[in-house]
């Protein structure tokens, strides 16, 4: 059913008719006319039909003049829908009126601006699948200028739409890869060579050193290099491993075990320094995520509060979950050294970075903690005060468990 | 550190090494030493990494000293870097004299050296 093409097609033999009747010879030619009329009919019928895009025509009110099978596939619907608006429209096929709302505003910036509107909506077809179509709507005038329908069509675009959605996700990975090649050439051409270099030039002292007292002065030297040289190596493999590992398994792993876990590992240190640790997992107790990750950044995270504690007073570190909506936030807070953040927030998580005078500070930690976060999609994040204190804050994804 | 002062100690030149471990504690000595330019240095050899202010961070801030210092101060960078976007970044600072990589030869400090003399 095309009434709107009918009309014109009936329109635009009108005057010939109008001819014929005067030459008084109307009944056989009219009858032939109407068969012809009603071929025409079928074929533009069955073109507009057979097209693989949806097409709806529209009345200057937004009232359905046409749709094709494209459109809409149940005949049944698609007879309904002639002379309806998309409001009579949902309200029948029991849906919300925020399609119709939206259809009808860019029916109205079409008609109001005369131009072509595009634009691409996502709905679920009948079988729930969500599909994104491009539509285009644009305004056709008679010869007087008066408007005499809207014509929409849409196009498919699914599979581009998630092909786009695949290339944007590889584009982002790519791009997290290349700068974790950055930093990687980084601890390679400085971190690991700063060893190699200082072992090398000691080799050639201790070859040249005349007095046994001298060299064996420098062989002590050789040890804490020959150390840091495994400690960075280890941390590079234990890095590259994080990366290889976007497969990581997650699973349910309790805070409170977590900790007590790091707290074993640092309990002389804990004795030491009379540290006290606080707990409150009282909104989220457990969290889904690669227990080793979990274990590693909450290790990092207490055993910086205790390495960077204030030289004035014993540490105090209050470790808390909070829910945020679908996102969980671990926080770590201390009463340490604190770190100028003026100064360093750029630099805060980047590789061999240190900001306070400690022996065993590598600039790997951060750095190691924030790629752990970040490789499950989470983020971190810090507030400090120079010698009053630190918080850590860690955000994670939001497939999370529930305290009981 | 260690092996670097070693180095330039090495060559015998009656020259007073200053040693600094980390960018902080250099500026605030160059800072201290005001109007006493017999006191500034004529060669900085400085490494980029360091605690708390990296060499990079001291670039800046020296930088910035720099016209206060009445004085001709040469600085080399020694780094074991060989990373190219490092020396390339050095030369936006006109502070920075020449990139040396690590292992520095006994011959360069030397020559350095020399030319200080002149």
């Amino acid at each position: 059913m095309i009434p709107f093409l009918h009309k014109l097609i009936s329109g635009k033999y009108r005057p010939l008719k109008r001819k014929d009747s005067r030459a008084g010879a109307e009944e056989p030619d009219h009858k032939l006319l109407m068969e012809q009329l009603d071929r025409q009919k079928a074929f533009y019928e069955n073109i507009l039909n057979k097209l693989p895009t949806d097409i709806a025509v529209f009345d200057p009110d937004h009232r359905y003049l046409f749709v094709n099978p494209g459109a809409i596939s149940n005949e049944e619907y698609r007879k309904f829908i002639i002379g309806k608006d998309d409001y009579e429209y949902a309200a029948y096929r029991n849906r919300p009126a925020s399609v119709a709302d939206m259809r009808r505003a860019k029916f109205l910036e079409a008609k109001n601006s005369g131009k072509e509107i595009r634009w691409e909506d996502t709905l679920p077809d009948p079988k729930g699948n969500m599909i994104t179509h491009l539509r285009r709507i644009y305004p056709v005038y008679d010869e007087h200028g008066e408007l005499s329908m809207v014509i929409g069509f849409g196009i498919d675009i699914t599979e581009r739409k998630k092909m786009e959605e695949k290339q944007a996700e590889l584009v982002k990975q790519l791009s997290a890869q290349n700068r974790q090649l950055t930093d990687f050439c980084s601890i390679v051409s400085h971190n690991l060579r700063a060893p190699l270099v200082n072992m090398s030039m000691l080799t050639d002292f201790i070859e040249s050193a005349q007095e046994p007292e001298e060299q064996k002065l420098l062989i002590t030297k050789l040890r804490p290099v020959i150390d840091n040289l495994h400690a960075t190596f280890n941390e590079l493999v234990e890095s590259i491993q994080i990366r290889q590992d976007l497969e990581i398994q997650r699973e349910d792993v309790c805070l409170g075990d977590c900790l007590q876990r790091t707290i074993d590992g640092l309990q002389t240190e804990i004795n030491k320094l009379g540290a006290k640790i606080e707990t409150d997992f009282t909104q989220v107790e457990v969290i889904n995520y690669p227990p080793q990750y979990l274990n590693s950044i909450v290790h990092n995270l207490v055993s910086n509060s205790l390495k960077y504690h204030h030289p004035g007073r014993p540490p105090l570190i209050s470790i808390k979950t909070r829910k945020e909506g679908e996102k969980v936030i671990l926080s770590v807070q201390d009463n340490g050294l604190g770190i100028d953040l003026v100064k360093h927030r750029e630099n805060f998580f980047k590789i061999g970075k240190v900001f306070h005078r400690h022996p065993n500070a590598k600039g790997f930690g951060l750095y190691m903690t924030k790629t752990q976060v970040e490789a499950m999609g989470g983020r971190i994040w810090v507030e400090s005060v120079p010698d009053e204190g630190s918080v850590f804050y860690i955000e994670f994804d939001n497939r999370i468990k529930q305290a009981s | 550190m260690y092996l670097t002062r070693r180095i330039i100690a090495s060559i015998n030149c009656p020259c007073q090494i200053n040693e600094f471990t980390d960018g902080e504690l250099a500026i605030s000595h160059l800072t201290s030493i005001g109007e006493r330019t017999e006191l500034l240095p004529d060669v900085i050899f400085l490494d980029l990494s360091m605690p708390v202010m990296d060499g990079w961070e001291f670039l800046k801030e020296y930088s910035e000293l720099k016209p206060k210092l009445k004085k001709d101060i040469a600085l080399f960078i020694v780094s074991s870097s060989i990373s190219p976007q490092e020396v390339e970044r050095s030369k936006g600072y006109r502070a920075v004299t020449d990139f040396l990589i690590k292992p520095v030869e006994k011959r360069k400090i030397i020559e350095i050296m020399d030319n200080v003399k002149l």
